[in-house]
């Protein structure tokens, strides 16, 4: 599998998608933070507003890794060579999900510029920062088992991307119905359990709660079941 | 070794493929020939387990491809048409993908693919980018792809598709080559190909086998020659070659007194008087003088007009 791993991830760098959706969720995570939320006018040490937006920007920028990591390869044929070589469905969708966590990984390092270059400021809980990175790579699990599914089940890169951009975006306002109605506990604690966004939330409070890692982990293995299957079911058609 | 036994292909209520039966031996290039939509690369899908047949089975190299796809998909090398590679990679870092996913490592993964790119004349292209290179540069990384792990079968969907001239025949040069020691199909729409490579030749039409033999009786009967079945009751050999006008003459089976003999003459109204004439004088008695497969012809035709494409 480490060949998949290996090949995906000099895929990645060399097309501009990489360093594109990189530098896009770097410059726009840190503009909402520093430029939009205010954050030094604000006066408080926490970077709730940061880790806050992530959910959103996640809804563009999983589908721009994950969407051409099946539907190219189906459009350009190569999924035929891919596909006849001696892997199982399961070790070539793992890989692939492995290889696009990593760039996500990647790219998510990439921010601790912030939470350091704020460090000076004020007393930071050091502990909750590190709760939110383990919630973002939880949720980007989540989102790229998503991604990988549904580039699985389309014909081409700007179809993935629409798809799951929408699918991301549904699953993480979903929670927004029983903040603004005035639902039954029971109906919005349903609601809010699909909630990518929800079960986020606990982990930018700086709460490890084993539900919500759970959550992300059966959503990415769905995800990946569903996708190997599709393949499989694809040779039967 | 390929053995395919009563395959049959649908996609949704689209019948590629009814009823194919065939096996392809080691030592010879077996070419699938026929017209545009014919259902060659069904057969080639299904061959490298790629799509499941619907019906029917496909063993390669002594494994079933449905029930242990994995160990199929290790002795086959696959060249799909249009030869689909990544365009971002180099040709280098292609191979060498290629290579650990086929399980070599280290020295020997380096010696691997030294190796094939020599066999496929790419030394001086390793370092560039796939979609740098030629159209017929491309072709032969998708060939050495496919025999970068020295597999037992060889499955390749129009290898020479979309070429100059020079680089087909060094394309068929390769091929010809492995055919020696492995067993090798590939399938085609010209008929000189398979002329110039192949040893067996299969031709299928609107998804089904019509015809297979060698590629010169084939080619005989392509080339509009009559081609007649005769079976002779006769105690000295006869020898065919005398028969007036004759082009071909193989001798099908001797049994005791009977012999069964495929014989071409150039076509001509009841050219089968030919034969019929010097089997009385030379005291032999025909009981069976009966014309080969006339359906093949509208093939033949189909072939032969076509789309023209490398003639």
């Amino acid at each position: 599998m480490g060949a998949i791993i290996k090949k995906e991830l000099r895929s990645y760098y060399s097309s501009p998608v990489a360093y594109i959706a990189t530098i896009f969720f770097l410059v726009f995570s840190s503009t909402w933070f520093f430029y939009l939320q205010r954050f030094f006018a604000q006066g408080i040490a926490s970077l709730r507003g940061y880790f806050g937006v992530m959910p959103l920007i996640y809804v563009i920028l999983v589908p721009a890794i994950t969407m051409r990591i099946w539907a190219e390869e189906r459009k350009m044929g190569t999924a035929e060579v891919l596909r006849t070589l001696p892997y199982t469905e399961v070790q070539l969708v793992v890989g692939k999900y492995v290889a696009a966590m990593i760039l996500l990984t990647a790219t998510i390092v990439l921010t601790v510029i912030v939470p350091i270059s704020v460090a000076p400021f004020g007393d930071f809980d050091h502990g909750k920062t590190a709760a939110n990175y383990i919630g973002l790579l939880l949720l980007g699990s989540a989102a790229v088992g998503i991604g990988v599914f549904v580039s699985v089940l389309s014909r081409n890169q700007i179809s993935a991307f629409i798809l799951t951009a929408l699918i991301l975006l549904f699953f993480t306002l979903v929670s927004q119905i029983p903040a603004s109605l005035d639902l039954s506990p029971r109906a919005a604690a349903i609601i809010n359990y699909f909630s990518l966004d929800h079960h986020f939330q606990g982990f930018v409070t700086g709460v490890l709660d084993s539900r919500d890692v759970l959550f992300y982990l059966l959503v990415t293995a769905l995800g990946l079941y569903g996708a190997s299957r599709s393949l499989l079911f694809r040779k039967w058609r | 070794m390929i053995d395919v036994a009563h395959v049959h292909k649908s996609y949704g209520d689209i019948r590629a493929v009814r009823d194919v039966s065939f096996t392809v031996s080691p030592g010879a290039v077996t070419g699938l020939l026929g017209p545009n939509g014919a259902g060659k690369t069904t057969i080639m899908k299904v061959l490298t387990g790629y799509h499941f047949p619907s019906e029917g089975s496909v063993t390669v190299a002594g494994v079933d491809v449905v029930s242990d796809p994995l160990e199929a998909k290790r002795r086959i090398g696959y060249l799909p048409e249009n030869a689909p590679l990544y365009p971002e990679l180099t040709v280098g870092e292609y191979l060498d993908f290629i290579a650990e996913a086929r399980g070599f490592a280290g020295a020997r993964k380096r010696a691997r693919i030294a190796e094939t790119l020599e066999r496929t004349g790419l030394s001086g292209e390793v370092s560039r980018r796939i979609d740098e290179i030629s159209k017929g540069y491309r072709q032969r990384v998708g060939l050495a792809q496919a025999i970068i792990h020295e597999p037992d079968v060889l499955i390749l969907d129009e290898p020479t598709a979309g070429l100059d001239p020079n680089q087909i025949v060094e394309i068929r040069s390769v091929i010809a080559e492995l055919g020696r020691a492995k067993t090798v199909i590939l399938s085609t729409h010209i008929m000189q190909e398979v002329e110039a490579v192949c040893g067996r030749v299969l031709i299928m039409n609107r998804g089904a086998i019509v015809a297979e033999g060698s590629t010169d009786d084939i080619a005989a009967r392509l080339k509009g020659d009559d081609v007649y079945r005769v079976v002779l009751r006769t105690r000295s050999a006869p020898a065919a070659e005398t028969i007036p006008g004759v082009r071909r003459a193989d001798t099908i089976s001797i049994e005791g007194d009977l012999t069964e003999l495929r014989v071409a003459l150039p076509r001509a109204p009841h050219s089968s008087e030919a034969i019929f004439d010097w089997s009385v004088a030379r005291g032999h008695k025909v009981l069976l003088l009966e014309r080969d497969r006339a359906n093949l012809e509208r093939v033949f035709r189909e072939l032969t007009s076509g789309d023209g494409e490398g003639r």
